[in-house]
């Protein structure tokens, strides 16, 4: 779209000001190590997927040219080395008045300007290797859909903590003028401390803890999903295989969905490990990892839509996950590790953390709404809205729980009879509504409503409502997601709303 | 019981029915070459490949007396605020997409279209799950539809 009077022509150049920075000379160390340990590790599946037999590498280091397989590694090493050293050369970054570029590539270049009040989340990632270090790279969320954020890496960590709070000054509308604005609260008093040198280094908005997941909490949690039962089945089948049969071998024809079920164990172990929520005036930090560690940092107002879950065998202790969907984060590998609020928590930790993201849920009772979403079903007394009892013919086992709320701020959306959930998605938030009904729905009178929320892990819909409902819920919801967007927030959070 | 998808008080505007022409020439092309490979191999190889033509022929029958009420199912009605689209005979849908949460809008037309006269418009949003597309447009009213939303877009512009 080119509108009238865009800015591009008029202005010479913007880029002329700014000042061009290299990320720091260990990168390609650091790079570099990534291609020797993808060659170890395709290396090690090859030769776990030969067997134990004479062939593959194994046989290979037994054999006379034992010496083909570390020249190889070296090899393989000098090629990744010297690319990561290449592109380190190419990699140049720069921080503008509203934009943050970067320029980078050996072959196909590539230039990146990403608007700072476009900026979703701020991540600082610590692979293993960089923290050995003391190196960490800054990774900035633009919607722009998949791929679209830019990473700057690696910095040493003091850097790039103070990039991390230039950007969100920044971002936040801070900086746009000479005289900062005075901090709202407790900040004001930290602020006030070192007026002279905001030009220089933005001062981190000092954050209060808010909760911690205790190691103890979170591996009981993760022995307590269906993964690890199914995992101790899978154990139990094959010792009583191998033990009736008298074939060990079979163990090897196995192993590799066994690794993959462990690695997927391991990992959520290993991302969520020391997972620390804190509330500064940035927004919402968290910091969690074993092996690669990570602070987000995501602001006000990003947050599209909050879901909290229960997997059946938490159930007797009252455990949920809290789970977001951020415009940058999308679905970030399948994992989706950085798109958890809280792994696991007690119920009130899980609606802490959900006032975190909206304070204020625009009802009386919120913590009656709240329960009644969470645990709640059409035979309890309630603000939910549920399914008619004929949904019982498409819906036998979840229909009781299929309901929606509304309050002054947010829709909530209930589903999930084993695996419980809550989807809340504020007003302002809601990207475009849909309602469907296919032949079996509509002759018993019902119809499915879905918001369509940005890419994540959550998808809030409810499934079942008896038709005029939802044609209701789809009305009003509208004005109302109309209503709350003309009344949001500015996108630079700490700016006056002009 | 009135519908879900029909609220009050919108008129809805119909698609080109040579949207069906669009949908059905290819659909006949697709069909024809098992309908005409399977009588072919009935006469010369065995009579049970007038299976194969006659299922393919079932299809394209099928084809023919759905796709012109798909077509007639396909509505859109511009409203102050946003858009809304409805389509499916069997399964219903009915999308809302707000102005200001536009992120840009596609026109497309592939050589067929072209011949016929049509045009696509695509609405996207920051979400991927909003399937809002209006196909067989006439050029003209594609044109005015996709500045009128631009417009519109720009003018309800909010953030994320």
């Amino acid at each position: 779209m080119n509108a009238p009077g865009t800015a591009s022509d008029v202005v010479p150049d913007r880029d002329a000001g700014l000042r061009w920075r290299r990320v720091h000379p260990v990168t390609p160390m650091v790079r570099g190590w990534a291609v020797v340990g993808g060659a170890i590790f395709i290396i090690g599946q090859q030769t776990l997927d030969g067997g134990p037999d004479d062939r593959g590498v194994v046989g290979l280091l037994t054999s006379p040219f034992w010496w083909t397989v570390p020249t190889g590694l070296l090899l393989i090493g000098l090629v990744g080395f010297g690319f990561a050293l290449l592109a380190w050369r190419m990699t140049t970054y720069a921080v503008g008045e509203e934009t943050v570029h970067l320029r980078r590539g050996v072959v196909f270049k590539q230039q990146r300007h990403a608007r700072l009040d476009r900026l979703q989340a701020v991540d600082v990632r610590q692979p293993l290797v960089a923290r050995l270090f003391g190196l960490s790279e800054l990774k900035l969320e633009v919607a722009g859909g998949s791929d679209s954020g830019i990473a700057i890496g690696y910095l040493r960590d003091a850097d790039a903590n103070e990039l991390r709070n230039e950007l969100l000054a920044r971002a936040a509308g801070l900086k746009s003028t000479v005289v900062a604005p005075a901090l709202p609260g407790p900040d004001a008093v930290a602020d006030a401390q070192a007026p002279q040198e905001r030009h220089l280094a933005a001062p981190e908005a000092p954050a209060q803890p808010v909760l911690e997941v205790p190691m103890g909490r979170l591996i009981a949690s993760l022995l307590r999903t269906s993964v690890t039962i199914f995992f101790v089945l899978f154990i139990a089948a094959l010792v009583a295989t191998v033990v009736v049969t008298g074939t060990p071998q079979i163990v090897f024809a196995v192993i590799a969905p066994f690794i993959g079920i462990g690695g997927y164990l391991f990992n959520r172990f290993s991302t969520e490990f020391a997972f620390r929520i804190a509330i500064s005036a940035d927004g919402i930090r968290l910091r969690h990892g074993l092996l690669e560690t990570r602070a987000q940092t995501i602001p006000p107002g990003r947050v599209q839509a909050v879901a909290i879950t229960q997997s059946l065998l938490w159930r007797s202790r009252d455990w949920w996950r809290v789970e977001v969907n951020v415009a940058g984060y999308g679905s970030d590998g399948g994992s989706g590790t950085t798109n958890v609020l809280l792994p696991v928590g007690t119920r009130d930790e899980a609606l802490t953390v959900l006032s975190l993201v909206l304070p204020d849920l625009g009802s009386d009772n919120p913590r009656a709404v709240l329960d009644a979403g969470l645990t709640g079903d059409s035979r309890t007394a309630g603000p939910f809205t549920g399914s008619p009892r004929n949904a019982v013919w498409v819906d036998p086992v979840g229909w009781r729980r299929q309901g929606y709320a509304v309050t002054g701020r947010a829709l909530l959306l209930r589903s999930g009879r084993l695996r419980r959930a809550l989807a809340v998605v504020p007003h302002e938030r809601t990207q475009s509504l849909g309602i469907a009904a296919g032949p079996v729905q509509r002759r018993l009178g019902v119809a499915s409503f879905e918001v369509h929320s940005t890419p994540g892990p959550v998808s809030p819909a409810v499934h079942h409502l008896a038709a005029a409902d939802a044609a209701e819920l789809l009305e009003e919801q509208s004005a109302r997601a109309r209503t709350a967007r003309a009344h949001a927030g500015p996108e630079r959070w700490m700016e006056d709303p002009r | 019981m009135t519908s879900p998808f029909d609220p009050a008080d919108v008129t809805w505007s119909r698609v080109s029915t040579r949207l069906t022409a669009a949908r059905l020439i290819p659909a006949t092309l697709t069909f024809a070459v098992p309908v005409l490979a399977g009588a072919v191999l009935a006469g010369t190889v065995s009579p049970w490949f007038w299976l194969l033509a006659g299922v393919a022929a079932a299809m394209l029958v099928w084809t023919a007396i759905v796709v012109p009420r798909q077509v007639r199912a396909i509505g859109y009605a511009e409203r102050e605020d946003d858009l809304l689209i409805r389509k499916g005979i069997l399964f219903r849908s009915l999308t809302v997409v707000p102005y200001g949460r536009m992120q840009y809008v596609d026109v497309e037309a592939g050589p067929l279209d072209r011949k016929l006269g049509l045009a696509k418009v695509q609405l996207h949003t920051a979400s991927v799950g909003t399937d809002a597309q209006i196909p067989g447009l006439p050029p003209q009213e594609a044109a005015r539809l996709r500045d009128r939303l631009a417009s519109r877009g720009e003018a309800r512009l909010a953030g994320l």
